[in-house]
C-alpha cells in the first residue's frame, strides 16, 4: 500500500529527474570517457568504455609544442585579474549610483546601460585598431599582449553586475550609512569601512562569475593573442579541434575536463550564494 | 595646515597610488608623443590630467568612485562604438580601404603604365656607365647603366633614367651563349662595367624602381627580373587640377563619383581601383532596405535570430521549470538529482559547446551513435551540415546550456512563493492544475519576466554558440548565399566584417546600429517592466 502511494505521487518524480540526468550527463560522460580512451582518438564517438589509460593526458601534458600549463595560467591569470578589478570597480560605480546624488545621475546610468547593448563583438575592429596603435609605442599593453587583452576587457568594468551590485547596496539599510555620516565619515570612508566589509560575501559571488564569463570568453582572446605561449585555454584547446586534417578529440577531451575540474567544483561549493545572485539578475557567460 | 590634519594611512596610501597611476600615464603619453602617435598621446594627457583632478581636490566625490571605470569605458567601449557608428556613413569595403590620398598614389604609380603589348622583349645586362653618367665609386648616386640588345635586329643601346647611348655592334663583347656580356673600352677610357655578382642584390630595390629611357615618346623601359627589359606606356593621365584620370587609348575620362572611387563618366559601374573610404551617409541603411542582395539575406537572419531567442527562451524555462516542479516537494536524492541537474551550468560554456560539436560529427558523434543503439541499425544524421537539422542541434545544445539557470530562478521563484495562497486556493477546490494556472504561474512570470528579457537579449546576441558549433553554417556558398542557415544577426554581421574574401565594414556597422537599437529596445522594455530603473533614480 505504502508502494502503491509512492508509485504514484513520487514515482513520475523520480522518471523526470532521471530522464534529464541522463541529457545533463550524457555530454559530460562523454568528455570523461573520451579523455581516458586508449588511443588518442580522433573523435567523440562510441560511448562505451573501452579500457582505461592516461594517453591523451600524457599527450596533452608532455608534448612541447602544446603549452597546457603556460595557456591554463594565463587563462587563470588573465581572469582573476579581470574579475576582481571590474567588481572593484563596478562595486564603486554601484555604490555612487545608489548612496551618493549628483546631478545628472538618471542620464549616467542610461547612457551607461545602453552603451552596455552594444554588441561588442562587431566593435571588434575599432578595439583592434587602438591596440594596433598602442603596440607602436608600448609593446607591453598593446595588441598581441596579455596585458592588452585585460585592459579591453575591463573596458566593460562599469556595468559588470551593476544590476546585483546595486540591489545588494540597496539593501544595506541606509540608517548605517546615516549614522557613520553623523559620526563625522565621509563618503570614502563610509565605502571603505561600511559598504565594502558588508558586501564582501556578494562580491565574491560576482567576482566568481565575472571570473568564469572571463574564462569563457574566445573571439577577443582568438583575434588578440596569435602567439602559442600567450594564448589562453579555451584558444589553446579550440586549435585540437579546429584544424582542417586532424581533430584530436584525445587530448581535447582531457584538456577540457582538466580545465573545468575546479571551476566546476568551485561552482558547485558556492552554488547557494551564486544562486542568490542569479536570482537578483547576474549574468554568468 | 588643513593639508597635514587629515594624514593617516589611508591618504598616504591614496597619494601614493594615484601618483604611481599618473607617472605610468605620464610615461605612456611621452612614449605615445614621442612615436608620433598624437591623437593617445592627448588622450593619455586628458586622462591624467582628469586624475590630478578628481583624486587631489574635492571637486566631485561621485566622480572619486566613477572615474577609473570611465576612463576604460571611453577608452575601449565609447570610443569603438563611436568609431563602428560613424563607419556607417562610409562607403567601406575590400577595395575602398585606404584614404584617398593613399588610393591616389597607389593608382598613379601602379595603374598609370602599362607594358606596350606589340613592343620587343629586349635582353638586359645590368652594369654601371663611364664617368660622363656619374662616379662608379659613388655607389649610392650612381645611375644604374643597362646594356640593352636585341640580337635579331641588332639593336645595342646604353640605357640610364636619363640617357640613351646607342652602340654599334662591334663595340659589343658576347659571352658563350652569343648574349653580350660587355662593351669594349675606347682607348683607356672607361665607358661601361656590368655589376658583380654581389650588386644585383644589394641594387634590387634601385632596378626595380627605375625607369630606364627609351627611345619612343611617351615610353620607357622597366627591368623584368635582371635579364629581360620591357617597354611600358603611360596608359591613363593624371590631371590634378580636375581630379580627373584619362585613359589614352580609349579616351575615356574617370571622375571622383564621390563614393570613393574615380569611375567612366560615361559608364558609371566602370570604376578604377583601389578606390577610398567615403562618406556615403546613409546609403549602407538604404542598401538594408532596397537592396535585394543585402535585404534578403539580413530578413532571413533576423528571422531566424528572433525564433531562435524565442525557442531558446520557451524551451530553457519549459525544461527549467518543469524540474523545479518536479522537485520541488520532499523527495529521496533531491539534492543528488540537483547536483547533476546544475552540472551544464556549472561547466565552463566553451568547453561544452565544442565537446557537443563532436558528439554532433554525423559519422563518428556519440549523438547518432546512441540513436542508433536505440532505433537498432547505424544512423547517419548530418546534425550539423544539413540546415533544418543545423538548427535543431543550435536549440538542442542551447536547452542543454541553459535550463539548468532556469531550474535554479524557477525553484528560487516557487519557494518565494508563499505556501499560503496555494493553500487558500485548495481549501477553496481548486484542483492541483487550477492552482498552478490560476496562482502559481502568474505569480512565476511577474518575478522572472525580466529575467527572461534578459535571456532573450542574451540570445539574441549568443556570438560563442553560433560560431564555434557551426560557425553560422550550413552556407550554400556556390549559389552565393551570403548567410548560413544558423546564422544570428550577430555572427552574420561578424563574417561581413572579418569574412576572409570581401569584407563590407561599412554595411557591417549599419547592421550592427540595427541590432543594437534592436537589443536596446528590447532591454529598455523589460527595464521598464521590472521596475528598477525606478529604483537607481
Amino acid at each position: 500500500m505504502i508502494f502503491l502511494k509512492w508509485f504514484l505521487t513520487k514515482s513520475w518524480r523520480h522518471a523526470i529527474a532521471w530522464a534529464v540526468c541522463f541529457f545533463a550527463l550524457f555530454p559530460l560522460y562523454m568528455i570523461v570517457l573520451t579523455s581516458f580512451k586508449k588511443t588518442t582518438s580522433l573523435q567523440v564517438g562510441s560511448f562505451l568504455p573501452t579500457g582505461f589509460s592516461l594517453t591523451n593526458f600524457n599527450s596533452l601534458l608532455t608534448n612541447p609544442t602544446v603549452p597546457f600549463y603556460t595557456w591554463m595560467s594565463n587563462s587563470v591569470i588573465i581572469a582573476a585579474f579581470v574579475s576582481v578589478v571590474s567588481v572593484f570597480i563596478g562595486a564603486a560605480s554601484a555604490f555612487a549610483f545608489s548612496r551618493l546624488r549628483f546631478r545628472g545621475k538618471k542620464a549616467s546610468i542610461q547612457l551607461l546601460l545602453l552603451i552596455q547593448m552594444f554588441p561588442a563583438v562587431l566593435a571588434l575592429s575599432a578595439v583592434y585598431s587602438i591596440m594596433d596603435r598602442v603596440h607602436a609605442f608600448a609593446p607591453s599593453i598593446g595588441l598581441g599582449t596579455i596585458g592588452g587583452l585585460v585592459l579591453v576587457y575591463l573596458g566593460g568594468a562599469m556595468g559588470v553586475n551593476i544590476w546585483l551590485l546595486k540591489g545588494f547596496v540597496d539593501s544595506i539599510p541606509i540608517e548605517l550609512d546615516e549614522a557613520a555620516r553623523v559620526d563625522g565619515a565621509s563618503p570614502m570612508q563610509i565605502y571603505w569601512r561600511i559598504f565594502l566589509p558588508l558586501a564582501s560575501p556578494v562580491l565574491a559571488v560576482v567576482c566568481l562569475l565575472s571570473f568564469i564569463g572571463t574564462f569563457n570568453e574566445y573571439i577577443l582572446a582568438s583575434l588578440f593573442l596569435n602567439d602559442p605561449s600567450q594564448q589562453t585555454i579555451a584558444v589553446g584547446l579550440h586549435g585540437f579541434i579546429s584544424g582542417q586534417f586532424a581533430t584530436n578529440w584525445g587530448p581535447f577531451a582531457a584538456g577540457s575536463l582538466l580545465a573545468s575540474l575546479p571551476i566546476v567544483v568551485l561552482f558547485l561549493s558556492l552554488q547557494k550564494y551564486i544562486v542568490n545572485g542569479l536570482t537578483a539578475g547576474a549574468v554568468k557567460g | 595646515m588643513r593639508l597635514l590634519k587629515g594624514i593617516k594611512i589611508a591618504v598616504i596610501l591614496k597619494i601614493v597610488l594615484v601618483t604611481i597611476a599618473l607617472a605610468v600615464l605620464g610615461f605612456l603619453m611621452q612614449a605615445a608623443l614621442l612615436a608620433g602617435d598624437t591623437q593617445i598621446g592627448i588622450f593619455f594627457g586628458i586622462a591624467i590630467f582628469l586624475i590630478a583632478l578628481v583624486y587631489f581636490t574635492r571637486i566631485s566625490i561621485p566622480l572619486k568612485f566613477f572615474l577609473p571605470g570611465v576612463l576604460l569605458l571611453a577608452t575601449f567601449v565609447i570610443t569603438p562604438v563611436v568609431y563602428t557608428i560613424s563607419m556607417s556613413a562610409y562607403q567601406y569595403k575590400t577595395g575602398n580601404i585606404l584614404s584617398k590620398p593613399e588610393a591616389l598614389k597607389m593608382l598613379k604609380s601602379n595603374d598609370a603604365f602599362a607594358q606596350v603589348p606589340d613592343e620587343k622583349k629586349f635582353d638586359l645586362k645590368l652594369g654601371w656607365c663611364d664617368e660622363k653618367y656619374g662616379d662608379p665609386k659613388d655607389v649610392a648616386n650612381a645611375p644604374v647603366c643597362a646594356l640593352v640588345s636585341y640580337y635579331p635586329d641588332n639593336i645595342y643601346f646604353l640605357s640610364t633614367a636619363t640617357t640613351l647611348t646607342p652602340l654599334t655592334r662591334d663595340r659589343i663583347i658576347f659571352n658563350k651563349v652569343g648574349l653580350p656580356a660587355d662593351v669594349t673600352k675606347v682607348g683607356a677610357k672607361f665607358t661601361w662595367e656590368p655589376f658583380y655578382e654581389d650588386e644585383y642584390a644589394t641594387f634590387d630595390k634601385t632596378i626595380a624602381s627605375t625607369r630606364f629611357k627609351y627611345s619612343k615618346p611617351g615610353t620607357f623601359m622597366q627591368a623584368e627580373g635582371y635579364s629581360v627589359m620591357a617597354v611600358y606606356a603611360q596608359r591613363i593621365v593624371y590631371d590634378a587640377k580636375a581630379d580627373t584620370f584619362t585613359d589614352i587609348k580609349t579616351g575615356f575620362v574617370y571622375k571622383d563619383n564621390g563614393r570613393g572611387n574615380y569611375a567612366n563618366t560615361k559608364n558609371g559601374k566602370d570604376v578604377m581601383y583601389p578606390g577610398w573610404r567615403e562618406v556615403v551617409w546613409f546609403e549602407n541603411f538604404v542598401n538594408l532596405v532596397n537592396d535585394p542582395s543585402v535585404r534578403d539575406p539580413l530578413v532571413a537572419v533576423f528571422i531566424w535570430t528572433c525564433i531562435f531567442a524565442v525557442t531558446t527562451v520557451v524551451t530553457q524555462f519549459a525544461l527549467g521549470l518543469l524540474i523545479a516542479l518536479t522537485l520541488h516537494t520532499k523527495m529521496r536524492g533531491r539534492w543528488i538529482y540537483r547536483s547533476i541537474i546544475i552540472l551544464p551550468y556549472a561547466m565552463p560554456s566553451i568547453m561544452s559547446i565544442m565537446i557537443w560539436g563532436g558528439m554532433l560529427n554525423t559519422d563518428f558523434g556519440a549523438v547518432n551513435n546512441l540513436i542508433g543503439l536505440i532505433v537498432g541499425h547505424p544512423v547517419h544524421l548530418t546534425w550539423l551540415t544539413d540546415p533544418t537539422l543545423a538548427r535543431t542541434s543550435v536549440l538542442l545544445v542551447n536547452l542543454w546550456l541553459g535550463f539548468p539557470y532556469f531550474y535554479l530562478i524557477s525553484t528560487g521563484a516557487l519557494q518565494a512563493i508563499p505556501a499560503e495562497l496555494t493553500e487558500a486556493a485548495a481549501i477553496d477546490g481548486a484542483s492541483g492544475g487550477q492552482t498552478f494556472r490560476k496562482i502559481t504561474l502568474p505569480l512565476l512570470m511577474q518575478m522572472l519576466s525580466p529575467l527572461l528579457i534578459s535571456s532573450f537579449a542574451f540570445n539574441f546576441n549568443n556570438f560563442n554558440l553560433i560560431y564555434l558549433l557551426t560557425g553560422g553554417g550550413p552556407k550554400d556558398t556556390l549559389s552565393g548565399q551570403s548567410a548560413g542557415a544558423t546564422d544570428i544577426l550577430i555572427s552574420y554581421t561578424y563574417n561581413l566584417a572579418f569574412n576572409k574574401g570581401t569584407q563590407n565594414f561599412g554595411l557591417a556597422s549599419a547592421v550592427s546600429i540595427v541590432i543594437f537599437v534592436a537589443v536596446a529596445a528590447i532591454s529598455l522594455y523589460g527595464i521598464r517592466r521590472s521596475k528598477v530603473l525606478e529604483s537607481f533614480v
